[in-house]
């Protein structure tokens, strides 16, 4: 049953309160970005432009900007290969490389690093920096990949093939471009990932913006050398979103015409199968194998289980993570009510506000967050309240995506149906659109949460005095190269993740079948 | 089983007017079928009835109550009227017994009930327990009318119900749910832009365009007496020949029709509207009057095209079964006869 | 204790922020150390974490004063301080150097320290305006691996790691307030001229790592033949596992050079601290017996300096390193990371 189809004759106007709700929260979202224009105005460009024309920059600008054109094209070449070879190809075993290949996302980017760097402790810089990262990040460009795979229209394949197209021409020629989308999507999110990573890149001594802003913080806390560091970052990032938006334009695919979709008939690997299953194999063994391998090899030191922090480290993050996740629900409701019920230029631009906020590294957000509890409602500063309201603009996106979905799934015409059969407006909603909503709103909480869980740089620099987190403690441990004690702190974040993975694998099955 | 009656009703979103003055009186225990193009208003007018939306000005009454004019505005929920969406609207998260059984009060929520409705719906008993994705289109329909039709409502709304469906369950479903209606006798307004279907739905249709009413009555009298060459059209296929009137009757390309009924009010240059049904073709033994332009072979019928003789020739379509059309070629002459007269309306 | 009471309150805080998003300027239920009780000491702990927490322990033991730790390094929990001035929650700053708490010195945030705990610590170690006190000491070393350098090949001054000829030959972590403190001695003994001279000489040189242990581990690895570090990382670790230090040598630069510079910890009370009382009998302890004592005989080995107590008998003398004479108060951390900043290095 297709309920989105149902006829509204024009969206009605959002209610008052709506509108003021929602633009309360997007003026809150663009603090961060705030932050940034207002440090060039307060610090004035006379002293921002030493700080940003040395050769200092000139080093961080040459290593992320590397790290971003080498990194991003890695991923998508793992990325989309992965989801063409398990979706599309007579690989043996597709179904368990499928799950697989997404699995690294349940290895936090820091903590595979730490992985490596005891596994291998001559990793670092640029090199060590790619390896990690492209382990660590490139599920972000499969996922989307295999879900648009999944989706895909055969019969575009089979008219190319008719037209006499060979297997790698129809790949490099049909499906290739249909999957613009999805890899400029997933490559955007792979280069912003890789913009505001901290942990993973100090840890093996790779200096990117995020480090260097770090580095500062440590040495000034919030000093006009790191906001100018920061200009510069944001920079880049909001060149990457309008970047991505140009590149993806108005192009939209669909499937044309109604009918199910059939499942493709596979490409026959014949005898590059053994190559594929030895490159999975590989790939598998790099990006899981040796990080897991290390955590447990560590855990079996002894000293490691005699971690009194542990358990109020994981009670404190559940406590946060939790009410990160219900206040990115909270924020994403009403955002999301309004872009999907009443469709629109305010909207839009309610929207837009929003994934400018998120596209800004976790190192902002904090940076922005330090500076306006400190000056301007210390009430607010060094308190609970600040790292989840961080969280909250961290991981947003992850709350609005499913729950746009979920919303646009509950139609309003559901409702009015409803009041036609004698329920009340708020009875009707609380009814329908509300028990239509509960998975989607799980499955937002649920990847916020999870996201904010395993958060590092944001709350190293918020937490409030005294509270440990997972990933706090965890960095504590590994940076004073105390392997031991900071691996049961690995297992309990890469636990903690495996539930987000898993809902994420399943959305993107979901997605796909659509 | 009430009067739905409007008065006057007008509707516009911003500065667009979807709805002028629209008067109409469904009487108690009749069907309606409101019929119009897309974007003609008609879906409109229905959610003003539901009380989805509020009518800019105008009266909308059930009865003796009033559900809406200036000062009166009863919500969706208190009119008691039934609501049929194009694709059913089913709740997803329920089942086809939890949707029928949705609105009906604490104490009428029965399975009795519920089995009573789902009969009336043609609805296997079966079905009760699935959910909305596991029906077909044209059951989701009946599950929707029945649901409708579960708390007794006084009137009930179809919103292009049968537009989803495909051809052969359409007709099907059609019927099953003008069944359904007829039993349970309730005053009934469907809407649709198919006007085969408005004509046979039922006691009254209605003809909306550009957000105005612009004839309404039963199907026959408004079929046989359009109010204007383009309801006539809209209808059904129509032939309009440029003619002049002369004492009860008229003269056009095909010679002199009666006419039915005279719609120019004795304005001079009028037109003719025939129906193809009206013609019957003969290959022309000295006399003729139009010439077979092209002949297109259907299988189970042709289409012939006829050029009309005279000074101003006029083409018209023309079906004809299978095997009359085969003794027509391309070039040859044909005389038409009009049986049963035209309407006369004003020349443009 | 402390940690249940903060759960609790954090647990409170967050119920709060999520019911109501706008009850966000009600301090007190949004913020975990306002709402904690009153007596409870907030530290700015810039010290190793492992030595604050077994100080608080043992003073909490004593007193029944709770004390809870904000942990950050130097230069970072220094600037915050001043840059939360008189609204900041700290009743007690903790450095592992002194140019941080200069930095809180010079701002005027600090309160006299009791005339009792100063008497405790001898002069040397804590400056003449008695805002604040020597904790401990940890003096500076060369690391090296004898694998790489021979005893003959080690830099006699830490100032000719700058010449070229130890180009990739050594590592540090600049990013550190060790590293910085190092460089405040060399800034306060050489001049603002060679100290640039010499930062650039070092970012030429000096493979950077994160911290001091990651700088001993890797001189142990043989990724880099020498390194500059603190001593105390390599004797905690020589009387551990001796993982990451076990193949390497430490060599001491002694002859009053700013290399066997000795770098002093300090404590301080915060002018705007409501816990005066409690604030100044944190200090008392840790200068006393028991909290010296907590640094010869427990894992710290930093060196004790006051009360008398002695060393862990595994360290050399404190007397014995031959340590330039640097008076803390002129320690430099703003002129320091701003140098650094200008070679690059940060």
């Amino acid at each position: 049953m297709t309920v989105t189809s149902v006829r509204t004759p024009r969206s009605s106007p959002p209610s008052i309160a709506l509108i003021v709700v929602a633009a309360v929260l997007a003026a809150v979202l663009l603090v961060p970005l705030g932050y940034v224009v207002s440090v060039v105005a307060d610090v004035g460009w006379g002293t921002l432009e030493p700080l940003i024309f040395r050769p200092r920059v000139g080093e961080l600008l040459v290593n992320t900007v590397l790290l971003v054109v080498l990194g991003v094209p890695l991923t998508v070449l793992l990325g989309v290969g992965g989801a063409w070879l398990v979706e599309r190809t007579t690989l043996p075993g597709r179904r368990f490389w499928a799950i697989v290949l997404v699995a690294p996302l349940a290895i936090p980017a820091f903590v595979s690093s730490y992985g490596w760097a005891s596994a291998v402790p001559s990793i670092h810089g640029l090199s060590g920096g790619l390896l990690v990262a492209v382990l660590a990040y490139y599920p972000l460009v499969y996922l989307p990949a295999l879900a648009t795979l999944r989706g895909l229209d055969p019969a575009l394949e089979e008219s190319a093939r008719s037209l006499g197209l060979g297997s790698w021409a129809v790949f490099a020629r049909v499906v290739l471009p249909q999957l613009r989308l999805a890899i400029l999507g997933g490559g955007l999110i792979v280069a912003l990932h890789l913009l505001a990573e901290y942990g993973a890149f100090a840890f093996i001594r790779f200096d990117t913006f995020t480090t260097a802003i770090v580095v500062q913080y440590q040495s000034t806390f919030a000093g006009p050398a790191a906001g100018a560091l920061g200009v510069v970052l944001s920079v880049l990032c909001l060149t990457l979103l309008v970047g991505e938006a140009a590149a993806r334009g108005r192009a939209r695919y669909a499937r044309v015409g109604s009918g199910a979709v059939r499942a493709a008939v596979p490409v026959r690997l014949g005898t590059l199968t053994a190559p594929a299953l030895l490159a999975l194999t590989a790939l598998g063994a790099a990006a899981v194998g040796v990080p897991l391998a290390s955590v447990v090899r560590w855990l079996a030191h002894g000293s490691s289980w005699s971690q009194p922090e542990l358990p109020s480290a994981l009670t404190q993050t559940v406590l946060l993570a939790g009410g990160g996740a219900i206040a990115a629900m909270l924020v994403a409701l009403p955002l999301a009510w309004l872009t999907a019920r009443h469709p629109g230029p305010l909207a839009r631009l309610l929207e837009g506000s929003s994934y400018v906020a998120a596209s800004l590294p976790a190192i902002i957000v904090a940076l922005a967050l330090v500076t306006v509890t400190l000056r301007v409602l210390p009430g607010l500063y060094q308190t609970a309240f600040t790292v989840v309201l961080a969280y909250v603009m961290i991981f947003l996106p992850r709350a609005l995506v499913p729950l746009r979905a979920g919303i646009a799934q509950a139609p309003v015409a559901l409702e009015e149906m409803a009041r036609s059969l004698g329920y009340p407006p708020l009875l009707a909603r609380l009814r329908v659109t509300v028990p239509l909503l509960v998975p989607s709103l799980a499955a937002g909480a649920a990847l916020a949460g999870l996201g904010a869980a395993n958060e590092l740089t944001a709350t190293l620099l918020l937490a409030p005095t005294g509270t440990r987190t997972l990933a706090t403690q965890f960095w504590s441990q590994a940076s004073a190269i105390d392997y031991p004690a900071a691996a049961p702190y690995a297992v309990a974040l890469i636990l903690l993740s495996v539930p987000a993975v898993a809902l994420m694998y399943a959305q993107s099955r979901r997605w796909g079948a659509r | 089983m009430t009067t739905l009656s409007l008065t006057g009703v007008g509707k516009s979103f911003g500065r667009v007017e979807v709805l002028r003055d629209v008067s109409l009186t469904v009487p108690a225990g009749t069907r309606t079928a409101v019929v119009g193009a897309s974007g003609s208003g008609k879906s409109t007018l229905l959610r003003l009835i539901a009380g989805f939306e509020r009518a800019d000005a105008g009266t909308i009454a059930l009865g003796p109550a009033t559900l809406a004019d200036a000062g009166r505005f009863v919500p969706a929920h208190r009119r008691g009227i039934g609501y049929v969406a194009q694709d059913g609207a089913l709740f997803p998260h329920l089942t086809v017994e939890q949707n029928v059984r949705f609105g009906l009060p604490r104490r009428l929520r029965s399975s009795a009930r519920v089995r009573e409705v789902m009969e009336l719906a043609s609805l296997d008993a079966a079905l009760a327990g699935r959910y909305p994705h596991q029906l077909s289109g044209g059951q989701q329909q009946r599950v929707a009318l029945a649901r409708a039709l579960a708390p007794q409502p006084s009137v009930v709304l179809l919103d292009e119900p049968f537009s989803a469906l495909d051809t052969g369950l359409r007709e099907q479903t059609r019927q099953a749910v003008i069944d359904a209606l007829e039993a349970s006798g309730v005053t009934t307004v469907l809407v649709t832009h198919d006007h085969d279907e408005a004509l046979s739905f039922g006691g009254q249709i209605a003809v909306i365009a550009a957000g105005r009413l612009v004839q309404s009555g039963s199907p026959a009298a408004v079929f046989d007496n359009p109010a204007s060459t383009e309801i006539a059209a809209f209808l059904g296929a129509a032939i309009v020949l440029p003619a002049s009137p002369s004492s009860g009757g008229a003269d056009c390309a095909l010679g002199r029709v009666e006419v039915r009924h005279d719609r120019t009010g004795g304005a001079a240059g009028a037109r003719l509207l025939i129906r193809p049904a009206q013609l019957a073709l003969s290959a022309a033994n000295g006399t003729h009057n139009a010439v077979v332009e092209d002949v297109r072979p259907r299988g189970s019928h042709a289409e012939l095209l006829l050029r009309t003789a005279g000074a101003a020739p006029v083409l018209i379509p023309l079906r004809v079964p299978a095997h009359e059309g085969s003794a027509y070629r391309a070039g040859m002459p044909v005389s038409v006869t009009v049986t049963g007269g035209g309407v006369l309306y004003p020349a443009d | 204790m402390t940690r249940r009471r903060s759960r609790a309150v954090l647990a409170a805080g967050l119920a709060a922020s999520v019911l109501g998003l706008t009850a966000c300027s009600d301090d007190a239920e949004t913020d975990p150390v306002a709402a904690a009780s009153d007596d409870t000491l907030v530290v700015y702990n810039a010290q190793h974490e492992q030595l604050t927490e077994e100080w608080a322990e043992a003073f909490t033991e004593e007193t029944g004063i709770e004390v809870v730790l904000r942990n950050g390094n130097d230069s970072e929990l220094g600037n915050q301080l001043v840059q939360e001035g008189d609204d900041s929650r700290a009743d007690v700053f903790l450095t592992e150097n002194s140019p941080a708490i200069s930095l809180v010195e010079n701002a005027g945030l600090l309160a006299p320290v009791d005339q009792a705990t100063l008497d405790q610590v001898p002069e040397q170690y804590r400056p003449a305006s008695g805002l604040w006190t020597g904790i401990a000491a940890r003096s500076t070393v060369f690391v090296y691996n004898p694998d790489e350098l021979t005893e003959a090949e080690l830099p006699a001054s830490i100032m000719d790691l700058a010449d070229p000829s130890w180009q990739g030959r050594w590592g540090g972590a600049p990013g550190g307030a060790d590293f910085q403190a190092i460089v405040s001695a060399i800034l306060d003994l050489e001049g603002p001229d060679a100290t640039s001279a010499w930062l650039d000489g070092m970012k030429d040189n000096a493979t950077v790592y994160q911290n001091n242990i990651a700088t001993m581990k890797a001189v142990n690895a043989g990724e880099v033949p020498g390194g500059i570090i603190y001593h105390y990382y390599w004797f905690r670790d020589q009387d551990g596992t001796k993982e990451n230090s076990g193949n390497t040598e430490l060599h001491f630069f002694g002859n009053q050079d700013p290399g066997a510079f000795v770098s002093v910890s300090g404590g301080g009370v915060l002018a705007s601290s409501e816990n005066q009382d409690a604030a100044q009998q944190f200090l008392a302890f840790l200068t006393g017996t028991t909290g010296q004592e907590i640094l010869g005989t427990g894992y710290s080995m930093e060196y004790p300096v006051a009360s008398g107590v002695a060393a862990n008998p595994a360290l050399p003398a404190l007397d014995s390193l031959q340590a330039p004479a640097v008076d803390p108060s002129n320690l430099n951390s703003v002129e320091v990371t701003d140098l650094m900043t200008d070679a690059g290095l940060l």
